[in-house]
C-alpha cells in the first residue's frame, strides 16, 4: 500500500499481494489504487481521502508518479470503476514493503528518507479513520482526536480492516492464515515502528529542516486558494495553518506583512491598518530590477513564521516542527509604486554545521519560469563568495528546486570552462570549486551530467561539446539579469552563543 | 564505454589538473566518454526521483522549455480590488532600507473586526446616537482579548471567562477609557462570540506545542514552531563573579549619578539662600544710606559696597562660590596653595628612594666581604670573585708573568696581602697569573710602575711597563733635577719619615732586570706559587694548599664557595677548615 508502491514504483509495487477485485463508488475507500483518469489518460491512483459535496462524493487522488502538488479531488466519473480496484492491505503488505523499502534505501537514498517512510507507513487505521470523518464532519479535527482515541484501541489492525471492509470476497479469500502470520508479525513491527517513530522524531528535532511531516493527513493539502496581493495562487501542498481555514474557500494574505486571514472584513480592516511597505529588515541589495532584504527569525519572529506558512503551501520537503529562531531569511522583492512585492526567498541557518549555505528556497509561483530562481541562487553563492565559505543547498531537493540548481550550475561552470579555454588555462574540480563557491561535489555532479569529462591518453579532460554552447549562447541571449556583487552591502552577521540563546 | 577498451582509468581526484578542449579541438574517436549511464546523484528525495515530469526534465535538460514540470498556475485574482487594498503609496528612500519594526509594531490594532463583528457593529450603531467607529470598536476588542489571554490564558481548556467588571477595570486604565459607555455592549458581543467557538481565541490562531502532551503533538501536523531546547549555558564560579561584578558596578554608577544629583540639589538650595540674604544685605544697606544721607554722615560709604572682599571675611567667602559657574569642576586648592600633588607620595620618588637603599645595601656588603678578606690572598684556580671596585687602567688580558716591581723595599711594608681585594680582582680577570705583585698601597700619591713579562710569538719577550707616563716627568725638568741629589744633603735623622729614592722610570735598566728575572726566583718569590701551579696541574689536587706561611693563610676561595652555597650548612665546617678569624661569625649571617 501507500507511499512506496505509490510513489511510484508501479513495477515494484506488489502485485500479487494485494487484493484485487470490482469496487463501487460507494465501496472504494481510502488507501485504494484505482484507476483514475488524469489528463486524458488513466493512471494508477491512490485515494488518500473521500468527502461528499453537494455536486456527489469526491476523491482526492495521489497519481502514480506523479508529484504531489498535482493531486487533485475528482468526481466518480473520473474513476475506472470497470477495472480492479487494489485495496488496502495493511498488516501483510506492510512489513514486507518496510523491509524491501528499508533496503532499497539504505542502498541508494539519503539517509534521511529512511525515517521518514517508515513513519509513512505506520497505524494505517489511523488515517482511514481520520480522513473519513473530516469527510463527513465539519470539524475534522476535533473529531479525528477523539476517533484517533478509538482507533488505538484495537489491538491489531485486522479489526479495523474487517470493519471497513465491504468487500467480503476479498477478505474471505485472504482468511485466517494470514492473519495468523499477521499476529506473530504484529508484536515485532509494533515496536519497530515505535523504534523508527523516534527515530523520526530525534531526527526532526536534531537535523534538517526539510523533512516531511510525519502524519499522513499532511499529505493532503489543505487550503485551496490563496488571495494574495494581485493574485490568486493554488497551493501545493499541506501548510499548518488555522484549522478552521480549511473551511475556507479562500484566505487571505497581506502582501507585505503575511499576515493571513480567513475572513474578508477582518483581511480589509487589516489592510486598512497595515503600514508594512517592505520585508521587515535591512536592505542589503538593490539594483533597478530587485532587491534582497535580511531578515532575523529572532527578532522578526511573526513575519517569519508567517512567511514559512506561506511557504511550505509550495515547498514540500519544508518542515516547520521548529521555530524561525536559528534562521535568516533573505527576501526578494521587486518594488513598484505600491512597495516591495514578495518575489521569492531563502532561508539560511545562522550556524549550519553540514556548510549549507541555503536551507529552504522558493520563487513564488506568480514569478516562476522568468528567471529569478537562478538570481536567488546566484545571491545565496554570492553571500558565501562574501563569506569566504563553499555553500550547497540542503538536501533533499525538490524536483523544481533540482532543476533550478542544476541549470544554474551548468551555466556557471560552462561559462567558466570557456574562460579557461581561451586562456589557454587549466583547471581542476577544486580550481572551479573555489572560484563559484560550490562544493566539489556539486561540481563533480554537474560535471557528470554534462557528460563533459572524458578520458583521453592517460589523462582527464573536459571537452565542452558544441551544442552546449550552442544552447549557452540562447539562454545568454535570453536572459539579462545577474546579481551584481558591488551593490551588496552586506557584512556576515556573527551570533555569540548569548545572541543565539538569548537575543543580546 | 570505458571496459570496452580494457584500459585502466586513473582516479579523478578534485585536485587534478584538466584540460578543457572545444569539441572541434580533439577527435571525439581519440577520447573515451567517462559518462556513464550510472545515474548521478541528485539530491532529490528517492521517492521522488522517479516521477515522471522530473524524468523527462532532466533527460531533455537545457534542450527546450518544453518539459517543465506543471504546476498549478496561480491566476491574476478577478475578485481582488487591488487599488483599495494596497492604497499606500510607496516612496523610495535614497539609501538601502534600514528597518527592524516588527509586524506587531506596525500595526496601530491588533484585532480585525469579522463580518460578524461588522453586522453586530451596524446594528449597534443603527439603535443610538453617538456611534461607535470601526476603529474603537476593535481597540474594545483587543483589550478584552489581551485581557483574556493574560489573565486567563488556558481558557480554551477550563473554558473561564473573564468577569465584565475586570474588563471594565481594565479599561479604566487603559487610553480607551472614554470608550466605556459602549464596553457592555461589545463585552456581551465578544462574549457571545467567545462561546460560540470553544472560548477560543477570536483570532484564528496557529496550533503550538502543548506542555506535556509531546507524544500527540508530534503526530499532529498542525503544531508547528515548537521552541527548540534550549541548551544550558554553564554556570561556573567566574561567571558568577563577573556578573556578580558587573551587577555592582551598575549599581555603584547607579549611585554616583544619585548623589550626583542630590549635591546639584543641594547646591541650587543654597544658592536660593544666599541669593535671598544678598537681596536682604542690599536692602539693609539702602535703609542704611537713607539714614546716612539723612543724617548727613559721609563716611563709612565702603560698607555699601561688595568691591572689598578683603577686608571682610563673610562676603569673601560667598562672593566667589556665586561666581563659580555651577557646572565647571574646579580643583580644590589646598590652604596652603600648593598643588595636592606636592604632598602625594609619588612612585618616582619611592623608586629613587628603594634604589638608593639598595646601593647602601651593596656598598655595606662590599665592605663586609671585603673586610673579611683582608689579610687574604685567594689563590686558588677559580676564586671567588670578590666585591668588584672601581677599576684602574690594567693590563690588557694576556698570558703574562708578573713581576716585581722595584725595588721592593719602595713599598711600606712586605706585607702583600695589603690589597688582596684588588688582587684577586686581577687574578679574577687574568686567572692564567697565579700571582700579583704589588709594592705601593694605593695611598701612595703617585703609582709606582707596573712591569708585565710575557713570551710572544716566535718566543720574544715582552716587557709590558705601565704607569709609567703619569710617574714620569721628564728627566730634564729642571725643577725636578735638584731633587734627584736632594738626599745627598738633606739627610734626615727622624726615624718617623721614610726615605724617599726616586727612579728614573724612563731608564731601561728596570726592565732589563726584569727579563733577566728566572722563572724559578718567582717561584719561591712568592707563597703559595708552587701551590696554585700544583693546583693548574693536577687540578684533582685543589685541596692541597701549602701549609700556612708568615701566621697569615690566604683564605681558600675553596671554602668560601662551599659557604655560600649552603651558609647554614657549611658554617660549622667552615669554621673548622679555616682558622678562625675575627670576619667569622658574619659568614653565616
Amino acid at each position: 500500500m501507500t507511499p512506496g508502491a505509490l510513489n511510484g514504483e508501479a513495477a515494484v509495487g506488489p502485485e500479487g499481494s494485494r487484493q484485487k477485485s470490482k469496487a463501487t463508488p460507494d465501496s472504494v475507500r481510502v488507501g485504494c489504487i484505482a484507476m483514475v483518469e488524469k489528463d486524458g489518460q488513466a493512471r494508477r491512483a491512490e485515494i488518500l481521502s473521500i468527502k461528499d459535496t453537494k455536486s456527489g462524493r469526491q476523491f482526492y487522488c495521489n497519481f502514480d508518479n506523479f508529484n504531489k502538488r498535482l493531486d487533485e479531488w475528482v468526481p466518480v466519473k473520473r474513476i475506472d470503476f470497470d477495472q480492479d480496484v487494489e485495496w488496502p492491505n495493511p498488516d501483510k503488505d506492510k512489513p514486507k514493503q518496510g523491509k524491501t523499502k528499508k533496503g532499497a534505501v539504505a542502498a541508494g537514498g539519503p539517509r534521511k528518507n529512511v525515517g521518514k517512510k517508515n513513519v509513512a507507513q505506520k497505524r494505517p487505521g489511523k488515517r482511514e479513520q481520520s480522513v473519513t470523518s473530516e469527510a463527513v464532519t465539519p470539524h475534522p479535527w476535533t473529531e479525528f482526536v477523539d476517533s484517533q482515541s478509538q482507533s488505538k484501541a484495537p489491538s491489531t489492525p485486522r479489526d479495523l480492516d474487517s470493519k471497513a471492509g465491504d468487500t467480503p470476497a476479498a477478505n474471505g479469500g485472504a482468511g485466517g492464515d494470514e492473519m495468523d502470520v499477521d499476529d506473530d508479525d504484529n508484536a515485532p513491527e509494533v515496536k519497530k515502528e515505535e523504534f523508527s517513530r523516534e527515530a523520526e522524531i530525534e531526527k526532526l528535532r536534531t537535523g534538517g529542516s526539510m523533512t516531511q511531516n510525519p502524519t499522513e493527513l499532511a499529505r493532503i493539502r489543505n487550503i485551496s486558494k490563496v488571495q494574495f496581493g494581485k493574485w490568486d495562487l493554488f497551493p501545493w501542498y499541506f501548510s499548518p495553518y488555522p484549522e478552521a481555514f480549511t473551511q475556507e474557500d479562500v484566505i487571505f494574505i497581506c502582501e507585505f506583512c503575511l499576515n493571513y486571514y480567513g475572513d474578508q472584513k477582518s483581511f480589509t480592516r487589516h489592510r486598512h491598518k497595515c503600514t508594512l511597505q517592505h520585508p521587515p529588515g535591512n536592505e542589503i541589495y538593490r539594483d533597478e530590477y530587485v532587491s534582497f532584504f535580511e531578515i532575523d527569525g529572532r527578532r522578526q519572529r511573526t513575519w517569519c513564521r508567517n512567511l514559512c506558512l506561506l511557504s511550505k503551501m509550495f515547498l514540500d520537503h519544508k518542515t516547520l516542527y521548529y521555530d524561525v529562531d536559528p534562521f535568516l531569511f533573505y527576501v526578494m522583492t521587486q518594488k513598484d509604486e505600491k512597495g516591495h512585492h514578495f518575489v521569492g526567498y531563502f532561508s539560511k541557518e545562522k550556524e549550519c554545521a553540514e556548510g549549507y549555505n541555503v536551507a529552504c528556497i522558493l520563487t513564488m509561483p506568480q514569478y516562476q519560469r522568468k528567471g529569478f530562481g537562478r538570481l536567488l541562487i546566484a545571491f545565496s553563492y554570492e553571500l558565501s563568495k562574501v563569506e569566504g565559505k563553499l555553500g550547497s543547498p540542503e538536501k533533499p531537493l525538490s524536483d523544481l528546486g533540482l532543476l533550478s540548481y542544476r541549470q544554474y550550475w551548468s551555466e556557471q561552470i560552462l561559462d567558466l570552462l570557456l574562460r579557461v579555454n581561451d586562456g589557454d588555462e587549466k583547471c581542476s574540480i577544486e580550481s572551479i570549486s573555489s572560484e563559484l563557491a560550490m562544493t566539489t561535489t556539486d561540481v563533480e555532479h554537474t560535471l557528470q551530467a554534462l557528460k563533459m569529462q572524458v578520458y583521453h591518453k592517460g589523462e582527464h579532460k573536459l571537452v565542452i561539446s558544441e551544442k552546449m554552447m550552442q544552447q549557452r549562447e540562447k539562454a545568454k541571449a535570453k536572459q539579462n539579469r545577474s546579481i551584481d556583487p558591488h551593490r551588496i552591502q552586506w557584512k556576515p552577521p556573527v551570533f555569540t552563543a548569548s545572541s543565539r540563546t538569548w537575543g543580546w | 564505454m570505458s571496459s570496452s577498451r580494457a584500459m585502466r582509468i586513473k582516479k579523478l581526484s578534485p585536485k587534478t589538473i584538466l584540460t578543457v578542449l572545444l569539441e572541434g579541438q580533439i577527435d571525439a574517436s581519440e577520447y573515451d566518454s567517462l559518462t556513464t549511464e550510472a545515474k548521478i546523484a541528485t539530491g532529490v528525495d528517492a521517492g521522488e526521483e522517479d516521477e515522471i515530469h522530473l524524468q523527462a526534465a532532466l533527460k531533455g535538460a537545457g534542450q527546450s522549455t518544453d518539459n517543465e514540470i506543471p504546476v498549478p498556475p496561480p491566476q491574476v485574482s478577478e475578485e481582488v480590488k487591488y487599488e483599495d487594498l494596497y492604497s499606500r503609496p510607496f516612496v523610495e528612500p535614497r539609501g538601502y532600507i534600514k528597518s527592524s519594526d516588527t509586524v506587531e509594531e506596525t500595526l496601530s490594532c491588533l484585532y480585525d473586526m469579522t463580518t460578524e463583528d461588522d453586522e453586530f457593529l451596524k446594528n449597534y450603531n443603527q439603535k443610538r446616537s453617538s456611534k461607535l467607529s470601526e476603529d474603537d470598536f476593535e481597540r474594545i476588542m483587543e483589550l478584552f482579548e489581551r485581557t483574556t489571554s493574560e489573565q486567563a490564558p488556558f481558557a480554551a481548556v477550563d473554558n473561564t471567562t473573564v468577569s465584565y467588571e475586570v474588563m471594565a477595570s481594565q479599561m479604566a486604565h487603559s487610553p480607551i477609557s472614554k470608550l466605556k459607555t459602549h464596553a457592555q455592549a461589545v463585552y456581551d458581543h465578544w462574549k457571545a462570540r467567545r462561546q460560540s467557538d470553544g472560548n477560543r481565541s477570536l483570532h484564528p490562531s496557529l496550533k503550538f506545542e502543548t506542555p506535556g502532551q509531546q507524544d500527540h503533538d508530534d503526530m499532529d501536523p498542525y503544531v508547528c514552531f515548537r521552541r527548540r531546547e534550549v541548551r544550558q549555558t554553564r554556570k561556573t564560579r567566574q561567571r558568577d563573579v563577573m556578573v556578580a561584578d558587573k551587577l555592582k558596578k551598575l549599581r555603584r554608577e547607579l549611585e554616583d549619578g544619585r548623589q550626583l544629583i542630590l549635591m546639584a540639589h543641594q547646591r541650587e538650595l543654597m544658592k536660593r539662600e544666599m541669593l535671598s540674604t544678598e537681596r536682604l544685605l542690599f536692602e539693609h544697606r539702602a535703609k542704611l544710606k537713607e539714614k546716612k544721607v539723612r543724617l548727613g554722615i559721609k563716611e563709612g560709604d565702603e560698607d555699601l559696597y561688595n568691591t572689598k572682599p578683603v577686608k571682610r571675611k563673610a562676603p569673601v567667602e560667598s562672593q566667589p562660590a556665586a561666581k563659580t559657574a555651577p557646572t565647571q569642576l574646579r580643583l580644590a586648592v589646598r590652604p596652603e596653595g600648593r598643588p595636592a600633588e606636592q604632598e602625594l607620595v609619588q612612585l618616582e620618588d619611592k623608586q629613587k628612594e628603594r634604589f638608593e637603599e639598595f646601593l647602601r645595601d651593596i656598598a655595606t656588603k662590599a665592605e663586609t666581604h671585603r673586610l673579611w678578606n683582608a689579610k687574604y690572598v685567594d689563590l686558588t684556580e677559580k676564586p671567588l670573585s670578590p666585591p668588584q671596585e672601581v677599576e684602574e687602567s690594567s693590563f690588557r688580558p694576556a698570558k703574562a708573568q708578573f713581576l716585581p716591581t722595584p725595588p721592593a723595599s719602595a713599598s711600606e711594608s712586605m706585607e702583600l696581602d695589603d690589597e688582596p681585594n684588588e688582587a684577586a680582582a686581577l687574578a679574577a680577570k687574568a686567572p692564567s697569573t697565579p700571582f700579583y705583585f704589588r709594592g705601593l698601597s694605593p695611598e701612595a700619591e703617585q703609582p709606582m710602575p707596573g712591569y708585565r713579562r710575557r713570551i710572544g710569538r716566535n718566543g720574544r719577550l715582552w716587557i709590558d711597563r705601565r704607569n709609567v707616563g703619569r710617574l714620569a716627568s721628564p728627566p730634564s725638568d729642571s725643577e725636578d733635577l735638584p731633587q734627584n741629589d736632594r738626599f745627598a744633603y738633606d739627610e734626615d735623622d727622624s726615624d718617623d719619615e721614610q726615605p724617599v729614592y726616586h727612579i728614573d722610570p724612563y731608564d731601561t735598566r728596570p726592565m732589563k732586570f726584569r727579563a733577566g728575572i728566572p722563572l724559578n726566583i718567582m717561584r719561591s718569590y712568592r707563597p703559595g706559587q708552587d701551590g696554585s701551579l700544583a693546583a693548574q696541574t693536577t687540578p684533582n689536587a685543589r685541596a692541597a694548599l701549602p701549609p700556612p706561611q708568615q701566621g697569615s693563610t690566604p683564605v681558600a676561595g675553596h671554602g668560601h664557595l662551599q659557604v655560600q652555597q649552603s651558609p647554614s650548612q657549611q658554617a660549622s665546617k667552615q669554621q673548622a677548615q679555616l682558622p678562625p678569624t675575627p670576619q667569622q661569625p658574619q659568614l653565616t649571617s
